[in-house]
């Protein structure tokens, strides 16, 4: 998470000052693959803090299309506590368990780089979701507890059709903080 | 030569003269010992001219170049392939993954697919429980053979007792699976077929590219125990549509106490890991990788691809070679096991009305077995000879030939003279073989209990 803070700030300082096309070539955050293409060609990037967390929040939903996209999801923690909890679609699966201050913790921040997020799906709604690419499988497999229909809570992208999922938290991950510490999210 | 001095000895301590070289208690201690007459284990004397190694199924030498191979690691590049701070962890893990890619391409499959174990038996342990207990919430059922390995067969009873439903397929006389039957007993709720390569015993080798296409069309998942196949024949995971594969380091010249177990990503398979702990190999066998073993398990793996047709044909004409000549001289000799679908380096002969263990007792200068090596032990005939329909009078007088890559023609030549001649003596000796001359049918007659 540093490290990419850091090269978040070190792309920005450089291309502060260029005005011509950037060479994508040589950014670490394409070789890093952690691109988000927000530069279209020729002009220069904004400046403005750019992070994955969702900075404004909209509440309730008023207009009727809107209402359409709302996503009911149910987090089950390692309590066995349920925390009932209303999404739009699109979102993802770990921001809003951060959002609602669900102790899932995505050490990586939700680019497939480890298995803290691990999640296990209600079996209805886990054939709904799409098939994992390579590298969630990848990852995965590194999570202690794993089941039939364990996901990546990051890579799990909430849909209308998934209304009603549950989402239970295993009831340990790869971190070995057996006093029960989960970290928070940064 | 052996028996000369055997004989001398017991003359000599029979008419009371001590032979020079022992003295008289020593003889008389040596009388005692020939009149008790079992398998009694006696290393070897120093000196002493060992015996011929017939036994390659039950494991065999390392191949010099593996020793080359491994030696750098044992004492030079000693570090834990898992220590990501400094050179020796990097040299160690970059030799680990080296040999992974060895592995990986004697069968033909990917190097994140392979994951080092401590022999094959460990990776029959983790596929047959590993499957069975992770996808046991909609799937109870594992079918295997009556012929596997007792690691299989152990696995699959402590299942059973766990609560999964295990059917243990018959086999045809020659050895063989009925592939109808196979179909039949697959049901909706089977998670995993296990059957394997080629058998240790009587060196059956089994249809497993057939066997896998029908698992792979009924989405069952398809472990095969190749310990005594790869490196002997050409496997390839991906045309035969496995997705679990154990492979046994010392059984193609590399070091004991290494293996492998394949296991494929696409379609990803998932086990439940027997061992916890930090999370090496994919979370799925914790523990630190001995890079020394695993070197040298890749390195053997990369020799026998490089020779494996070579060595094909030279244990092929050395099986035919001792196999024709035993038949040629002495009657009543079964072959064991289909004689087409076979590997030809396992040779397992039933000499009628002669006991398989004196005959291996008369064979002394040979190493052999009866049976497999984790039968030798007990007393019960093989349960494999049993299951492909011999009377238990042959299997008590089975004997396994083991062929590889360092084997004579002088040797087998040697094995099969003596074989013969001890043979002709047992039977000579044998009251059920007088019987017979005479024309009595010893399956009529009915034996009394005493």
């Amino acid at each position: 998470m540093a490290a990419s803070a850091a090269v978040r700030s070190a792309v920005s300082l450089t291309q502060r000052f260029v005005r011509v096309s950037p060479d994508c070539s040589i950014c670490p955050l394409y070789r890093l693959n952690a691109c988000t293409g927000a530069t279209d060609g020729f002009t220069a990037p904004s400046r403005r803090l750019r992070t994955s967390i969702g900075v404004w929040q909209s509440g309730d939903s008023s207009s009727p299309e809107e209402e359409e996209r709302v996503v009911n999801v149910v987090y089950i923690d390692r309590c066995g506590q349920r925390i009932p909890v209303q999404a739009r679609a699109g979102e993802n699966a770990l921001h809003l368990a951060h959002k609602h201050g669900v102790d899932l913790e995505g050490a990586c921040e939700a680019s497939l780089a480890c298995s803290t997020c691990h999640v296990y799906v209600s079996s209805e709604h886990y054939e709904k979701l799409p098939e994992p690419e390579e590298r969630e499988d990848d990852m995965l497999d590194m999570a202690p507890m794993l089941q039939e229909n364990s996901r990546l809570g990051c890579q799990i992208v909430l849909t209308p059709e998934l209304d009603g999922m549950e989402l239970t938290l295993p009831k340990v991950t790869r971190n070995f903080y057996v006093d029960g510490h989960v970290p928070k999210p940064h | 030569m052996m028996n000369r001095t055997l004989s001398r000895k017991l003359l000599g301590s029979m008419c009371g003269i001590s032979n020079p070289r022992l003295s008289f208690a020593q003889s008389a201690v040596n009388t005692v010992q020939r009149e008790k007459e079992l398998i009694k284990s006696r290393e070897l004397e120093k000196d002493e001219p060992r015996p011929l190694y017939m036994d390659f199924q039950a494991t065999t030498p390392m191949d010099p170049r593996v020793l080359d191979a491994m030696l750098p690691y044992q004492v030079n590049y000693y570090g834990n392939p898992h220590s990501r701070t400094h050179a020796y962890g990097w040299e160690s893990e970059s030799a680990m993954e080296k040999a992974r890619k060895q592995v990986a391409d004697l069968i033909g499959a990917d190097p994140r697919e392979i994951v080092f174990t401590s022999g094959a038996t460990e990776s029959n342990n983790m596929s047959i429980k590993g499957v069975a207990r992770f996808y046991k919430a909609k799937k109870k059922h594992i079918v295997t053979t009556q012929t596997e390995h007792k690691c299989v067969l152990d696995s699959c009873r402590i299942m059973e007792a766990e609560g999964f439903d295990v059917t243990y397929l018959p086999v045809k006389n020659n050895g063989l699976i009925d592939l109808k039957q196979l179909e039949e007993t697959i049901r909706p709720d089977t998670s995993l077929v296990s059957i394997m390569t080629v058998n240790n015993e009587i060196g059956v080798k089994q249809p497993i590219k057939e066997i896998g296409h029908l698992c792979r069309s009924k989405n069952v998942f398809f472990h095969t125990d190749a310990a005594q196949a790869v490196g002997k024949i050409p496997i390839n995971v991906n045309d035969w549509k496995v997705d679990l594969m154990s492979i046994s380091g010392h059984k193609l010249y590399g070091p004991k106490g290494i293996g492998a177990l394949y296991l494929r990503r696409r379609p990803r398979i998932r086990i439940e890991p027997l061992q916890s702990g930090g999370g090496q190999e994919r979370g799925l066998r914790s523990g630190t990788v001995p890079t020394p073993l695993a070197v040298g398990l890749g390195a053997a793996c990369e020799i026998a691809q490089q020779e494996l047709e070579y060595d094909h044909k030279h244990v092929t004409v050395l099986a035919n070679r001792l196999v024709q000549k035993i038949m040629a001289a002495i009657p009543d000799v079964v072959l064991n096991g289909d004689p087409d679908q076979r590997y030809p380096g396992c040779v397992n002969l039933s000499f009628a009305y002669v006991e398989g263990e004196s005959l291996l007792m008369a064979l002394k200068d040979v190493a052999l077995s009866s049976g497999s090596a984790c039968t030798s032990a007990s007393l019960e005939p093989s349960y494999v000879l049993r299951a492909i329909g011999t009377d238990e009078d042959l299997a008590h007088s089975s004997i396994r030939f083991g062929i590889g890559r360092f084997t004579t023609e002088d040797e087998v030549d040697y094995t099969v003279e003596k074989c013969v001649q001890q043979v002709k003596r047992l039977r000579e000796m044998s009251p059920l073989w007088e019987m017979v001359q005479e024309g009595i049918d010893i399956k009529s007659i009915k034996w009394t209990q005493h």
